[in-house]
């Protein structure tokens, strides 16, 4: 597919072409696939018990004990509003993002990809405002389509309403 | 025999063997002499100090190419040779020894100008320099380190010279640091830093040797001195992690030609007209050689002080363990406690090596004290208490700022012009004091003026102007002053350049809250103003009680909590039908549900089957109910995350026994978490 497509706002925030190609790891949140790139990747760790943070957003589902670092947990399924529940195979992937840690929780974890550029399309634009910008592209490898994940505006984001949202409440 | 001039030298360099070793020696032998004996003038120094360093690369085989570093040593001593004749005065150099003595003889009386030195006689370059190339980089950073103690080591004697004009220690420690930089810094190649360091020597030699006297001029001009000599340094570090070029710091050779031209005479008889600007701390002498230090980077004790963290969570893990409570071998038992102690000891001493104490902090606070002071026209006293309290090195930078604003503020703005002074029956000399103690877990530092005070009707009425408030109801007199801090806001009528602008406390109140430090302001209209800033001592094992609320556990800081109890019927009432009290010896306090405040199921409701904890300082003391107290227990404070933010009423985490993260409660933030409930209650 040669980039033809006209330059949209959308368009040109996303990461240049040849950035994108490399590898990812998949998982499955809520039956769909995604991936992250693994470079980005600490470690992964079995589900344990995470202790709750009061007065977070939702889908801030509270700190686990890291080898002594307290990080904060994320549930993606609760951020793209899926369901949330903890399956057997439940886990945590250790995302490391500039200096933070972070933890994502996640049903099940797939595999390690190599994913060539080719085999990177850029999302559709869903005309009814589906969330595709935090998506660095749509990844095809065998058979399956894989959701790759921009991990760092998916988790920044959720900064930005995290900041407005405590600070609304200490105002309160 | 050893050739002494620079002459002899360069006919002796014609004439050696290049690999004679022992020729070399001699050669470089008088190089050294010559450079740092004060036997050649500044403008040769740095060429011959940069031969004889060169030459040393050859003696000891250093040298990657003897030749090229021979041309170079013959290159260099050229310039040498050419600089000096350059100079006004007649060949061939004469010894500096000898210079200093015709200036010394010219006393006060003379009252003219000393021949102008070589380089204030060709027109100074206006473009800087850049570093030599054959820089040592590390030798030039362990410089950089060195004379910025030596500088803020002469700031001190400085300002207490300024009070004892006859101090004679203070002197000699400016005279030696000056005279060190300046040696170093010739043999580093550094000519700017080592010219300007020998004028500013010359001055404090004359000093020293009590031919002039401290007056005022003389102040402002070692003063001045030591703020280009730290400019200087701080281009260089610009230099080393930039493109390596040398700008002249702005006032560089205003200040060199005043140097020269230092007419102690005139400055004589202007001292009596001087006000007195009294801001030497009361300091202990500056110790001269005292304790044994070493230097250790702050990045490797970081990392060990983090080790000896996770030491203690560990060494808890274990003794928390449930095979260790069912041990049939006490032992086993013993063993390990004993392993806790010293864990825990070793705990206490990391902390304590990050810990600086507040000394350093006042002093730079005097300076600025002194400096707003004669900037504005006032005379300030300034006092100091506490300095020998400790706080941790993380704390002391991000306070800097602040307290540096804070103190401007005060003598800009707090205390009022002499005249004000005298008509409202008060000395003509105001007070600022600062005084650091500890209390109840904080570092706590007073900064108290006796100045006009905050006038909380002109406060709120600027407040209400710029929108921040709607009316002052119900404000206590802390919350109206606390309003100062905000953006923009400033009720100074005339906006100086040193504050009146509203950005200054702005940036107090920032740096506060990344610290999470508190700001208390008392004032009294027409007496004086005490701001107070309240600190937690940060990280620490903290010793906390870990209680139970529904299926969440929370840490209270144990230093906060005063007792615990179960009410009874008796002891509660409600207001308005919202707002909870409960009555304990007299003392009327708010009950906080803690699981309403954090949204936890499965607590109690009911405060009779339930615990009430009483927290918080003095008249502000509050109950935070619970279901249960699950232990004390001694916890690493670990911050929260930076993808979090910080989250209110709550200082942090900590990792439990059984290896979970317990929140740590803030106390306070928690109490104004539901205070707002209790306010409609009021």
């Amino acid at each position: 597919m040669s980039t033809a497509l006209p330059q949209s706002s959308a368009a040109a925030t996303r990461v240049a072409p040849s950035a994108r190609a490399g590898k990812y790891l998949t998982f499955f949140l809520s039956g769909e696939e995604y991936g992250l790139e693994i470079l980005k990747v600490s470690e992964i760790i079995g589900m344990q018990s995470i202790t709750r943070v009061p007065r977070t957003p939702a889908f801030v589902r509270g700190v686990i004990n890291l080898r002594g670092k307290v990080i904060p947990i994320t549930d993606l399924r609760i951020k793209f509003g899926m369901d949330a529940s903890i399956e057997e195979e439940s886990c945590i992937i250790v995302v490391q993002l500039r200096d933070v840690q972070t933890g994502i929780v996640v049903d099940r974890v797939s595999e390690v990809v190599a994913l060539a550029e080719t085999d990177i399309a850029d999302p559709p634009d869903f005309a009814n405002g589906v969330q595709t910008d935090l998506l660095l592209g749509i990844g095809k490898a065998g058979g399956r389509v894989k959701l790759l994940l921009d991990i760092d505006k998916v988790l920044a984001a959720h900064e930005a309403v995290q900041l407005a949202e405590s600070t609304s409440a200490h105002a309160a | 025999m050893i050739p002494t001039s620079l002459n002899d030298i360069v006919a002796l360099l014609m004439q050696l063997e290049v690999t004679d070793i022992g020729d070399l020696s001699v050669l470089q032998n008088a190089l050294l002499i010559l450079a740092f004996e004060n036997r050649a003038s500044t403008a040769e120094q740095p060429h011959v100090a940069r031969a004889a360093r060169l030459l040393g690369t050859i003696i000891d085989g250093s040298s990657k190419n003897t030749i090229a570093d021979l041309d170079a040593v013959s290159a260099a001593l050229d310039q040498a040779l050419n600089s000096s004749t350059n100079a006004t005065e007649p060949p061939p150099p004469p010894p500096r020894a000898a210079r200093e003595k015709s200036r010394s003889k010219a006393p006060a009386k003379s009252g003219t100008k000393t021949p102008p030195k070589s380089c204030a006689s060709e027109a100074p370059p206006i473009a800087g320099e850049s570093l030599p190339h054959d820089t040592d980089v590390s030798l030039l950073r362990d410089f950089l380190t060195e004379a910025a103690e030596y500088i803020a080591a002469s700031e001190v004697a400085l300002l207490t010279l300024e009070a004892n004009p006859r101090e004679p220690e203070a002197v000699n420690t400016v005279f030696r640091a000056f005279h060190t930089v300046k040696g170093t810094a010739a043999f580093l190649g550094l000519a700017h830093i080592a010219e300007f360091a020998h004028e500013a020597e010359s001055l404090l030699m004359r000093l020293r040797d009590r031919q002039i006297h401290y007056g005022p001029a003389c102040a402002d001009l070692a003063l001045r001195s030591v703020d280009i000599l730290k400019a200087l340094l701080g281009a260089v570090e610009d230099a080393l992690v930039g493109d390596g070029a040398l700008l002249h710091p702005p006032g560089y050779h205003s200040l060199m030609i005043a140097l020269d031209g230092y007419n102690p005479a005139v400055d004589f008889e202007s001292q009596e007209d001087a006000p007195t600007i009294n801001a030497a701390p009361r300091v202990a002498r500056v110790e001269s050689a005292a304790e044994a230090t070493i230097r250790v980077r702050t990045d490797r004790l970081d990392r060990l002080i983090n080790m000896v963290g996770e030491l203690v969570i560990a060494q808890t893990m274990i003794a928390g363990d449930p095979y260790m409570a069912n041990s049939l071998t006490p032992d086993l038992t013993r063993k390990v406690t004993h392993a806790g102690k010293i864990v825990r000891e070793l705990q206490e001493l990391s902390m304590s090596m990050r810990m600086v104490p507040m000394r350093a902090t006042f002093q730079k606070l005097a300076r600025v004290v002194r400096d707003t002071a004669s900037k504005v026209g006032k005379t300030v006293q300034f006092t100091t208490d506490g300095e020998d309290v400790e706080i941790d090195r993380n704390l002391v930078d991000i306070l800097a700022d602040p307290l540096v604003h804070m103190v401007r503020n005060a003598v800009d703005h707090g205390i009022e012009p002499s005249d004000d002074r005298d008509r409202a029956g008060k000395s003509r000399t105001g007070s600022v004091r600062l005084s650091a103690y500890h209390s109840s877990g904080n570092v706590v530092v007073d900064l108290i003026d006796d100045g006009a005070g905050l006038q909380r009707d002109r406060i709120v009425s600027k407040a209400i102007e710029k929108g921040l408030i709607e009316s002052d109801r119900g404000l206590t007199d802390n919350e109206v002053f606390n309003l100062i801090f905000a953006p923009g806001f400033s009720t100074a009528e005339k906006v100086t350049d040193i504050s009146g602008r509203g950005v200054g406390l702005d940036v107090v109140r920032r740096n506060l809250e990344v610290i999470r430090g508190r700001l208390e302001i008392t004032s009294t209209p027409g007496a004086g103003t005490t701001f107070s800033l309240r600190l937690p001592l940060t990280l620490a094992v903290t010793d906390g009680m870990l209680v139970r609320v529904g299926t969440e556990r929370f840490v209270i800081p144990l230093t906060q909590i005063h007792m615990s109890f179960r009410p009874e019927p008796a002891m509660l009432s409600t207001v308005v039908g919202q707002g909870e009290m409960v009555l304990l010896r007299g003392a009327l306090m708010p009950i906080v549900r803690l699981h309403r405040t954090f949204s936890v199921r499965g607590a109690i409701e009911n405060p009779l089957a339930a615990l009430l904890v009483i927290v918080g300082d003095g008249a502000q003391r509050t109950a935070l109910m619970v279901d249960e107290l699950l232990g004390q227990q001694q916890v690493v404070a670990k911050p929260l995350g930076d993808a979090l933010g910080r989250i209110p009423g709550f200082s942090g985490g900590a990792i439990l026994g059984d290896g979970c993260v317990g929140l740590i409660l803030d106390v306070r933030e928690t109490m104004s978490l539901t205070t707002p409930l209790l306010k409609l209650a009021s």
